[in-house]
């Protein structure tokens, strides 16, 4: 059934390579759905301040509350952090944001600089053991946003996704094939 | 137009936009309702200031408390899970500000049985533990915070205006 529906597309994108006119139209809607979504993302970043306004959970660190596989909405725009927030920080020179909740906050005399120490609500101990060597505490701007919503399960794709890297490139493939070659 | 991909395709897409719209009325049911049922906090008071001691240049301090609350008003239907734990608070010349948690615990929606906690002599989790070495003679304030964990929708946090404070000894002990 697969090979019926590739040659089918074959047929369709020949078709399609022969009508100038209409490649360029389904170009043009490939690229505007494509720029929506980029623009809806850029917006969020702007709102929120924050590098990365959406996250997936991706440890168990945070259970029950947050499963591998939730997203969360950050949130980054205010400066002030309070003890019990969650929030998403990443440490220096390391890629992976982390999901954990802040368990103390000393204030410095200017109002503005904190020291933090966070730890998932489903670990044993804080987070001291995760951070840079001889990094006692977290500041600010380690912090990518507070968490402010979330959505169940929905980031599950974004597991498959990099787990089996090759899906990635399977499914913008599908995708813009489906979208140079439909009709509607 | 008929194929079974369309078909799919359209369920699919259908499917998620309801999913989508049903998330977003769960998120706005939420809206207030924390303003109108609120946790009854009847006791959040220290109970014994076990020691307070420098370990390793720091100031440390262990103790015990009790708290009486009952938590049922805040849970509803979208509610998982309530984080709450009992935050020091207090001033330091260094720090003008601090807020340190004690005590947490994790409450489900599922278990109704933690919802009521009356226990006496709760031992900290955490230790009272400053920066530096200035906790002597300092007034703590004790505050019990909990936070909303929902399905789906906003986290939001909720604070007690019960709170209690003592003051911590002059000399280690």
């Amino acid at each position: 059934m697969l090979k019926e529906i590739m040659e089918k597309q074959m047929v369709e994108l020949r078709k399609l390579w022969n009508n100038k006119r209409q490649l360029l139209f389904q170009v043009l809607n490939l690229a505007m759905i494509v720029f929506s979504a980029l623009m809806i993302w850029k917006g969020l970043m702007v709102v929120t301040k924050s590098e990365s306004p959406v996250v997936v959970v991706l440890s168990g660190s945070m259970e029950p509350a947050f499963q591998r596989g939730d997203i969360l909405f950050l949130d980054n725009s205010q400066h002030e952090v309070g003890v019990g927030d969650v929030v998403v920080f990443k440490i220096k020179d390391r890629d992976i944001p982390i999901v954990h909740r802040i368990l103390k906050v000393h204030t410095k005399p200017d109002g503005e600089t904190y020291e933090l120490l966070t730890k998932g609500d489903n670990n044993r101990v804080d987070d001291r053991g995760l951070y840079a060597p001889g990094q006692m505490w977290l500041g600010r701007d380690d912090i990518l946003g507070k968490a402010v919503g979330t959505l169940r399960y929905v980031g599950m794709v974004t597991i498959a996704l990099n787990d089996y890297p090759v899906l990635k490139y399977v499914l913008v493939g599908f995708m813009g094939l489906f979208v140079l070659t439909t009709k509607e | 137009m008929h194929t079974v991909w369309v078909r799919l395709n359209a369920v699919v897409f259908y499917g998620l936009t309801v999913l989508l719209g049903l998330s977003i009325l769960a998120a706005l049911s939420m809206y207030g309702h924390h303003n109108r049922h609120k946790p009854v906090v009847s006791r959040l008071k220290l109970k014994k200031l076990r020691s307070l001691k420098s370990h390793g240049g720091v100031d440390r301090a262990l103790l015990s408390f009790d708290l009486h609350a009952d938590l049922r008003p805040t849970f509803h239907w979208n509610i998982k899970q309530l984080f709450v734990y009992v935050v020091a608070t207090y001033e330091t010349k260094t720090n003008p500000s601090n807020q340190v948690v004690l005590w947490d615990k994790i409450v489900e929606a599922i278990h109704p049985e933690d919802m009521v906690i009356k226990e006496d002599n709760i031992f900290v989790k955490y230790a009272l533990v400053d920066q530096g070495a200035e906790l002597r003679g300092k007034e703590v304030q004790l505050k019990l915070m909990w936070d909303h964990m929902p399905l789906t929708g906003g986290l939001y946090m909720g604070e007690s205006t019960n709170t209690s404070t003592f003051t911590l000894p002059i000399d280690y002990r």
